[in-house]
């Protein structure tokens, strides 16, 4: 492969990755958007500003959501390296 | 990984991707907060248009949404910015060891 097509390849796989990663934040965000509404917003509507309390329940509803978004992933990924070490371990066996 | 690792062609492609998805964010919202309004203000079917607590119910909720995403967006912002700035402090404490 000529030294351009490989610069063009390379472009295209970060391409690619900041899509990935745009659409994964911008998921993130959407998701945390309705479900801090929903347990911080209450549905009366008094007043048009968010007030203290709404507004404290807000920033603690996003750092719990970045906290447990955290702890899931490396659960996920603890979960995923033990199958991984199981299937590794029960291939070896079987090509004894 | 950034921009300024794009060819110019993937560069305009990015650019264009983010037009598109911010285009369809806009109508996501519009249409979330629309759902969510309606459904928190508008409970009253005894009349055909909104009765003048439903129309100001509307308004807050609208107002109070923009001011509350505002927020979150404020929240979401300060975190991407440490995230970055840990990222940089691992690769400088790689680079120098």
């Amino acid at each position: 492969m000529s030294y351009f097509n490989q610069q063009q390849a390379a472009s295209n796989q970060t391409f690619m990755q900041l899509e990935h990663e745009m659409e994964a934040m911008t998921d993130v965000f959407n998701k945390i958007i309705s479900s801090c509404h929903t347990k911080c917003i209450p549905t009366k509507y008094s007043e048009s500003d968010l007030n203290k309390a709404e507004s404290v329940c807000v920033d603690r509803c996003f750092s719990k959501y970045m906290i447990v978004q955290q702890q899931i992933g490396s659960k996920l990924q603890e979960l995923s390296q033990n199958v991984q070490e199981m299937n590794a371990e029960a291939a070896a066996r079987a090509s004894q | 990984m950034d921009i300024n690792a794009l060819t110019p062609y993937d560069r305009n492609r990015f650019m264009a991707m983010m037009e598109e998805k911010q285009v369809k964010d806009s109508l996501r919202l519009y249409h979330n907060l629309v759902e969510r309004c309606f459904l928190d203000c508008a409970n009253d079917f005894t009349t055909k248009t909104l009765t003048a607590k439903e129309e100001a119910c509307v308004n807050k909720c609208c107002d109070k949404f923009l001011k509350y995403s505002a927020r979150i967006g404020q929240r979401f912002a300060e975190q991407n910015t440490a995230m970055v700035d840990i990222q940089q402090q691992l690769i400088s404490e790689n680079a120098s060891q």
